[in-house]
């Protein structure tokens, strides 16, 4: 089975764009607010007319990767593409919508989790092999995994691995339950590109050591399914090694690509051209663009 | 659908038992026995109120027996799951290190029963953490014990066998030994309310492939397989092999299955490809059969189109007339179906079904159950989002 590597992360928090918009501090930036949110992007036309929030803040966040790795929509559009779609709670305020009757009958079906992908494959035109996990930074690994895995056999030439997490309208829900959580709650966008590479990283499921997943919280807040891949961002950026962990529900789980993977072969269809030049490129043992936008 | 498409053979995994809980009763036996008399699970609805409902029937289990040993949770979606593994854990230990046995189930709905009623009458900090769509899959894991990865899917009604192909996956990897996987879902308020008012409910019966078929029943219900690697099963009796999976995106519409199948078809044909099988190898189709107009007429098409003239000789069946469409737990229920088909030489017969449809002219298993064989079934699944997913199964006789 061949590997997978990151070539670039799309990243839209309650912050701003990318992550240079990320505080050093989230806590004192947010000066006491309990969420910092995410306006979504201004969309026209019937195309967007029922949509939510939160399918708005996926096609931005997918919009936010080609815009970081230089790539157009029909470099990713087709079924050889991959979708991967993970939150712990974004759809929280659609089903709120719902039960609380501000949603009219066509809105049952963006009660769905998987309301949030399906806008993004229709926008993208994405058809290929379609997976969705609800669960927090854990299940992102999880995500990023599984991910990997429909590269390595083949099923996928690339991968779009999304997170989407909004809190505003359930604010008063996450200080119910807040053992679940850490403050300040932020709500975020990230989307990473997974192209085939060298290298498979290795998957530790459960009892993963605490890792960087503080420091990302640190920075970014809570942004539950988002973290790991705001973590993998700043470690293009910096190029750094990738090593990602999240942990959810008393479940520490971590992906690490265990060594350099500059691949200048195999690259799935989205080599660097002379038009495009270095889309792929990066410091060794990281092999992706830097997901600076 | 891409030409393309490749796929490396992966190696098969044993499902080893299985449990299930459904309107037509506690347990596998009881689902099977019902299966093959043509038994009807659709009843009126009258676990909550359903006044200002057009459609009040659906597939309601009555009587949930919870185990007595200890308190179950207050979740229902929950206590489908609990009624479920201890059906597993009648026929086959759980004996494996807790950080090995792994969770992966699907739901359409997770725990929205508990956050309507966080949001209506009940405070507690407990009720509303257990509104999250993963609460029902923790509450099994620690109910049985189990410290391995524990994951929910949700890719809507496809998800009992996205969650079945991702336990697959889990044990390829060597990240468990054990897994659960399988599928639940509870008729509840939220659901009713829904798929009322998109007027997908038929005020009929459920009639899969039926020229007269008008829509489809919801039903509640929940469906796992206990799985281990193939290698790991040797000298244990096994129920069957998962030999491919997939599962693909439409990426037409939010709510309706692409016009043409494409997702389906795709992942059919990923599914396939896995197993290393062809088109002629299969001898069975669960089909998804749902009893709305579109989707069994589009079924149809993909079948024809994925299988060839293979598609007009084996015979197709639909279980959705029998219990209604219990979402995240019916691609699962449909796999152990499959299962069980196999082993005891028998097809459980297309309840609804009796006057053919021209653009649905396969051979749907009328009447009554059928003495066959299946070796190699082919189970499909769609759901909102543009959700497709395929398995392909290899029975024991």
């Amino acid at each position: 089975m061949r590997g997978a590597r990151v070539a670039a992360v799309g990243l839209l928090t309650g912050w701003g764009e990318g992550t240079q918009a990320l505080p050093e501090d989230a806590r004192r930036s947010a000066g006491g607010r309990p969420v910092v949110p995410l306006r979504a992007p201004a969309r026209d036309g019937e195309r967007f007319r029922r949509a939510t929030r939160e399918c708005l803040l996926g096609v931005g966040a997918a919009e936010a990767l080609l815009s970081a790795a230089d790539l157009s929509r029909a470099d990713v559009a087709g079924d050889r593409t991959a979708l991967v779609y993970t939150t712990a709670a974004g759809y929280g305020a659609s089903n709120r919508g719902f039960i609380e009757g501000r949603a009219g009958a066509l809105g049952f079906p963006y009660t769905a989790p998987s309301a949030v992908p399906a806008e993004v494959a229709i926008e993208f035109h994405l058809t290929g092999s379609y997976v969705i996990l609800i669960g927090g930074a854990a299940t992102t690994i999880d995500a990023l995994w599984q991910a990997s895995v429909l590269i390595g056999r083949g099923a996928a030439e690339r991968a779009l691995v999304m997170a989407v997490e909004t809190f505003e309208e359930c604010a008063d829900l996450f200080l119910r339950g807040r053992w679940l959580v850490h403050a300040p709650l932020v709500e975020a966008a990230a989307c990473a590109l997974l192209v085939p590479g060298d290298v498979r990283p290795l998957y530790r499921p459960v009892g993963a050591a605490a890792g960087g997943d503080d420091k990302v919280r640190r920075r970014a807040g809570e942004t539950l399914a988002c973290g790991p891949l705001i973590a993998l961002a700043l470690a293009l950026d910096r190029g750094e090694p990738l090593c990602v962990t999240g942990e959810w529900r008393g479940r520490r789980a971590a992906l690490e690509w265990p060594a350099a993977q500059v691949d200048t072969e195999n690259m799935g269809g989205l080599e660097g051209s002379p038009e495009r030049p270095g889309t792929l490129g990066g410091a060794p043992g990281n092999p992706g663009r830097p997901s600076g936008h | 659908v891409s030409s393309s498409v490749t796929r490396v053979r992966s190696e098969p995994v044993a499902v080893i038992a299985a449990g299930a809980v459904t309107p037509l009763g506690d347990g596998l036996d009881t689902f099977w026995a019902a299966l093959l008399t043509g038994a009807d699970g659709i009843s009126p609805i009258e676990r909550f109120p359903v006044d200002g409902l057009r459609v009040r029937s659906g597939g309601e289990i009555k009587k949930l027996r919870l185990p007595p040993v200890r308190p179950a949770p207050e979740c229902r979606a929950s206590q489908l799951l609990i009624v479920a593994v201890e059906d597993v854990r009648r026929r086959e230990s759980l004996d494996c290190p807790p950080a090995r046995l792994a969770v992966v189930v699907g739901t359409a709905l997770g725990g929205v029963d508990e956050l309507d009623r966080a949001l209506r009458e009940d405070r507690r900090a407990r009720r509303a953490a257990s509104g999250l769509y993963d609460s029902p899959a923790q509450r099994l894991a620690e109910w049985i014990g189990a410290r391995g990865p524990v994951v929910t899917v949700s890719t809507a009604c496809a998800s009992g066998a996205t969650a079945i192909g991702m336990g697959a996956d889990l044990l390829r990897a060597d990240a468990a030994d054990l897994v659960l996987a399988g599928g639940y879902d509870t008729l509840c308020p939220f659901v009713m309310r829904g798929f009322d008012s998109l007027r997908s409910l038929t005020r009929d019966r459920v009639r899969p492939f039926d020229r007269r078929r008008s829509g489809l029943l919801l039903g509640e219900g929940a469906g796992l397989l206990l799985m281990a690697r193939e290698a790991d099963a040797r000298g244990r009796p096994v129920l069957g092999r998962l030999r491919g999976h997939s599962s693909a995106s439409d990426g037409a519409h939010v709510a309706a299955p692409h016009p043409e199948g494409r997702g389906l078809q795709l992942a059919i044909r990923l599914a396939l490809a896995e197993a290393d099988a062809s088109p002629g190898d299969v001898d069975f189709v669960s089909a998804h059969g749902t009893g709305t107009p579109l989707n069994d007429r589009i079924e149809t098409a993909v079948l024809k189109r994925a299988l060839g003239p293979r598609a007009h000789e084996v015979p197709v069946n639909s279980i959705k007339g029998a219990l209604g469409h219990t979402m995240g737990a019916a691609a699962t229920l449909e796999a152990i179906m499959c299962l069980l088909a196999s082993r005891d030489g028998v097809v459980p017969q297309t309840v609804g079904f009796e006057e053919a449809d021209p653009e649905c002219d396969l051979d749907y298993v009328p009447a009554a159950a059928r003495r066959v064989r299946p070796r190699l079934s082919l189970s499909t699944s769609l759901g909102f989002g543009g959700s497709n997913a395929a398995l392909v199964l290899e029975g024991v006789a």
